[in-house]
C-alpha cells in the first residue's frame, strides 16, 4: 500500500548477519498516528491505579453547632463544651482547622478507562511501525548508532538463553549495550513523595525484546536494567510507546518477527490471529511532500509565485511633477514650451500679459478721469498747499487731455 | 526508498556519452524555456504597443487643444456678430456641472440623503461631475442646501483630474498615475488617456456617464480662505446652491 516492503536481515547472537532475511511485515508500513498513541497510552495508564480516598469520617467527628448571630463571632459551627482548647473552635467547614476537606475523595471515582478495541489496536500498530523508523527511535533517545539494522531481528537462539551473563554478551555483540549504559547513567532518585513509598529510584527505558516462545529469555534478560520483555501475541502499548511517545528500540526474534504478518495482517489479507482486524488505511497514499510539491500534476495548476509584492505607491501631482505629466500627456511638454515661448517673446517686445493688463488699467483710469474733469471744463482749479505756516495758493488752468497723457510712461 | 534513488544521480556526467538526467528536471527546463520565450515575445509586443499608443495620445491631445480653442473663439465670434447686427446670441445652457457636498452627515432629511447618495456624495467636500438635464437639475434642487455647484471650466476640470483624480479599478480607488488605469476601464469607449477623459467630461460626450462613473468622487480640501456662510444660498451671501461660473474660483481654493 504505502511503500515497498524490503528484506530485513536476521542477525545471530554474535551480531553477525546470517544469510537469512525476512520480508518486512506490513505493520511497519502502517500510518504512525502519534495522536492516537498518546490518547490510548494516556487512557491505558489509568488502568493500573489503586483507589485512594479520604476517610468519610474525617473532620465530621464533632458535634459542633453554630452559635448563630449576636455573639460577635463568625457563624461557622463551633465545638461545644468547655475545658479544652478545642471548645469553641470552628469545625466541619473546609476552611476550618481540623474540619473536613472540600468534596471528600471517594473510592468510587472512575479509576479505569475503557478504550475501544480498534483504537487500542491502531495505537499498537502505530507504535510498531514507529519502531522501524531509525530517526524516530533516535529521537526517542535510544543509542542505536552501533546497531546493525533497524528493525533489529535476531535468531531464535535468543529465546533459549538462560544466563543473564549470556544475555549481556548478546546485547554487547549486537551494539545495544550503549543504550543499556544510558539506562545505567540515568538512574536517579525520584522527585516527590514516591521516594518514601518504595519507589525510590527512576531510570530510562532501554530496548524491548519481543519473543515468540519463552525458553528462558525472560529470566535471562529481566535483570538487565532498562530491558523490557514482551511476547508478540501480547504486545503492550505502555512498553512499546513509553510515556506516550513512539519509537522505542525493539529487538525482535525471528519467529516473533515472522508472526507479525499473521497477527496484524497485510492490507490485502486480514489478520489471522485477531478477529476482524486489518491494518488501518492511511489518509494519503503518497505522503512524500517533497515529491508532491514538485510533481507536474500539481505545479501545472498552481499560479505563478508572487516574488515581489506590489506596494502602495505615493501619488505624485502631475501639475508639479514634470516627469509624471509627460508620462500621462506627451503633448503637455509641447504646450508648456509654447506658453513659455510666448511669455519670453512678450517680455522682449513689452507685450506680456502683465504689461497689457497694466496698460489696460491705465487707459481705464485715464478715461474715467477725463470724464470726471470734462464736466468742469476749463475752470481755475485752486490747489492749496500748506507749506509750514504760510499757505500758498496756486491757480492752475489746465487743458485736461494733454497733461494727463504725459503721466503714462 | 527506491524512488528517491533516481534523484541522486543528476547531471554528474560519467565518462559515457549520454548522461542520465531525471525526467522531472527535463520537464522543468522545458517549461521554463517556454515561459521565457513567451515572456520575451510579450515584452517586445508591449514596447511596440506602448510606442504606438503614445503617438495616438499625442495626436489626440493636439487635436483637443485646437478643438477647445475653436469652441471658445466660436462663441465669441457668434456673440460679436450678433451684437453688430443689434441681435442677441443666446448661448446654449450649460450641460456640465460640478457638484460639491458642503455639509456633513448629521441630521440629513431622508430625501436629501437619498439624492446625495445617488450623486455619490457621501462625505463632506466630495465632488462629482454631473450631466445637466431636467432630471438631474431637479435632483440638485432637492439637495440644494447641502451642495455648492456650478459650471466648471477647462482649467478646473484638468486640475481636478490631474491632481485629485482617482479611478475605480476592481472596486478599488486607484490613483490615476498612469494611462493604463484609464485604458483598462474605459478602453472600450475609446478613452485611453487623461486628455481623453478630460475631453469626455468637458464636452459632455456619449460616454460621459461611464467616464464620470469611473472617477471616484473627488475628495477636496476645505477652501483656502474659508467659506462665506454655508447656511445661506450663494445668492444671499452664502455658499450653497448654484453659483454658475464662480464655482471655478471656489475650486481653485479647494483642489
Amino acid at each position: 500500500m504505502a511503500a515497498s516492503r524490503p528484506l530485513v536481515s536476521v542477525y545471530d547472537e554474535k551480531g553477525q548477519s546470517t544469510g537469512k532475511s525476512v520480508v518486512l511485515p506490513a505493520v511497519f508500513r502502517a500510518p504512525i498516528r502519534t495522536d492516537i498513541v498518546n490518547f490510548v497510552h494516556d487512557q491505558m495508564r489509568r488502568n493500573k491505579r489503586q483507589a485512594r480516598a479520604v476517610s468519610d469520617k474525617a473532620g465530621e467527628q464533632t458535634s459542633a453547632q453554630s452559635w448563630g448571630t449576636g455573639r460577635a463571632v463568625a457563624r461557622i459551627p463551633r465545638v461545644r463544651g468547655g475545658g479544652t482548647h478545642r471548645s469553641g473552635q470552628g469545625a466541619f467547614g473546609n476552611m476550618c482547622r481540623g474540619g473536613r476537606m472540600y468534596a471528600p475523595l471517594k473510592v468510587w471515582r472512575k479509576w479505569h478507562r475503557k478504550i475501544n478495541l480498534k483504537q487500542r489496536r491502531y495505537a499498537l500498530v502505530s507504535a510498531i511501525a514507529a519502531s522501524g523508523v531509525p530517526s524516530l527511535v533516535l529521537a526517542k533517545g535510544h543509542s542505536i548508532e552501533t546497531v546493525p539494522e533497524i528493525p533489529l531481528v535476531l535468531t531464535d537462539k535468543i529465546q533459549d538463553l538462560k544466563k543473564t551473563k549470556e544475555a549481556v554478551g548478546v546485547l554487547r555483540k549486537i551494539g545495544a549495550w550503549s543504550d543499556i549504559l544510558k539506562v545505567y547513567s540515568s538512574k536517579h532518585t525520584r522527585a516527590g513523595k514516591g521516594k518514601m513509598r518504595n519507589r525510590r529510584t527512576v531510570m530510562k527505558r532501554g530496548p524491548v525484546i519481543i519473543y515468540d516462545k519463552d525458553n528462558g529469555v525472560k529470566k535471562a534478560f529481566r535483570n538487565v536494567p532498562g530491558v523490557s520483555l514482551l511476547n508478540v501475541e501480547r504486545l503492550n502499548l505502555l512498553r512499546m510507546a513509553p510515556g506516550g511517545h513512539v519509537g522505542r528500540f525493539v529487538i525482535w526474534t525471528e519467529s516473533a518477527f515472522k508472526k507479525l504478518d499473521a497477527l496484524y495482517g497485510t492490507w490485502s489479507k486480514k489478520s489471522q490471529l485477531k478477529t476482524d482486524f486489518n491494518l488501518p488505511q492511511p489518509i494519503m497514499t503518497n505522503s512524500d511532500l517533497g515529491r508532491l510539491l514538485k510533481a507536474f500534476e500539481i505545479q501545472s495548476v498552481l499560479r505563478a509565485p508572487i516574488k515581489r509584492q506590489a506596494r502602495r505607491k505615493v501619488k505624485k501631482n502631475p501639475l508639479k511633477n514634470i516627469g509624471l505629466m509627460s508620462r500621462l500627456n506627451p503633448y503637455a511638454a509641447v504646450q508648456k514650451r509654447q506658453t513659455l515661448l510666448t511669455q519670453l517673446k512678450g517680455r522682449r517686445t513689452g507685450r506680456t500679459a502683465e504689461s497689457k493688463a497694466a496698460a489696460r488699467k491705465e487707459r481705464t483710469h485715464a478715461s474715467l478721469k477725463t470724464k470726471r474733469l470734462s464736466g468742469v471744463n476749463f475752470v481755475k482749479t485752486t490747489k492749496t498747499q500748506k507749506v509750514g505756516d504760510a499757505t500758498k495758493t496756486t491757480t492752475i488752468t489746465t487743458k485736461t487731455k494733454t497733461s494727463v497723457a504725459t503721466k503714462s510712461s | 526508498m527506491t524512488d528517491t534513488v533516481k534523484k541522486m544521480d543528476t547531471k554528474t556526467t560519467t565518462k559515457k556519452a549520454i548522461s542520465k538526467v531525471p525526467e522531472v528536471l527535463l520537464k522543468k527546463r522545458k517549461l521554463y524555456a517556454d515561459l521565457k520565450a513567451k515572456r520575451l515575445r510579450a515584452q517586445v509586443q508591449a514596447t511596440k504597443n506602448k510606442k504606438y499608443k503614445r503617438l495616438v495620445i499625442f495626436k489626440r491631445a493636439e487635436q483637443y487643444v485646437s478643438e477647445y480653442r475653436k469652441k471658445e473663439r466660436d462663441l465669441i465670434r457668434l456673440k460679436r456678430s450678433a451684437k453688430v447686427r443689434n441681435n442677441y446670441h443666446v448661448e446654449a445652457e450649460p450641460s456640465l456641472a460640478f457638484v460639491i457636498r458642503i455639509r456633513g452627515i448629521r441630521g440629513v432629511h431622508p430625501r436629501v440623503k437619498q439624492v446625495l447618495r445617488l450623486f455619490r456624495l457621501r462625505q463632506i467636500n466630495n465632488g462629482i461631475f454631473v450631466k445637466l438635464n431636467k432630471a438631474t437639475v431637479q435632483m440638485l434642487r432637492i439637495a440644494e442646501p447641502y451642495i455648492a455647484w456650478g459650471y466648471p471650466n477647462l482649467k478646473s476640470i484638468r486640475e481636478l483630474i490631474y491632481k485629485r483624480g482617482f479611478g475605480k479599478a476592481n472596486k478599488q480607488r486607484m490613483p490615476l498615475s498612469d494611462n493604463s488605469v484609464i485604458e483598462k476601464a474605459l478602453g472600450k469607449y475609446n478613452i485611453i488617456c487623461m486628455e481623453d477623459l478630460v475631453h469626455e467630461l468637458f464636452t459632455v460626450g456619449e460616454n460621459f456617464k461611464k467616464a464620470s462613473n469611473f472617477l471616484w468622487p473627488f475628495k477636496l480640501n476645505n477652501p483656502k480662505g474659508g467659506w462665506r456662510k454655508k447656511a445661506n444660498h450663494f445668492a444671499d451671501g452664502g455658499d450653497f446652491g448654484n453659483r454658475e461660473q464662480y464655482i471655478n474660483q471656489l475650486l481653485r481654493k479647494m483642489v
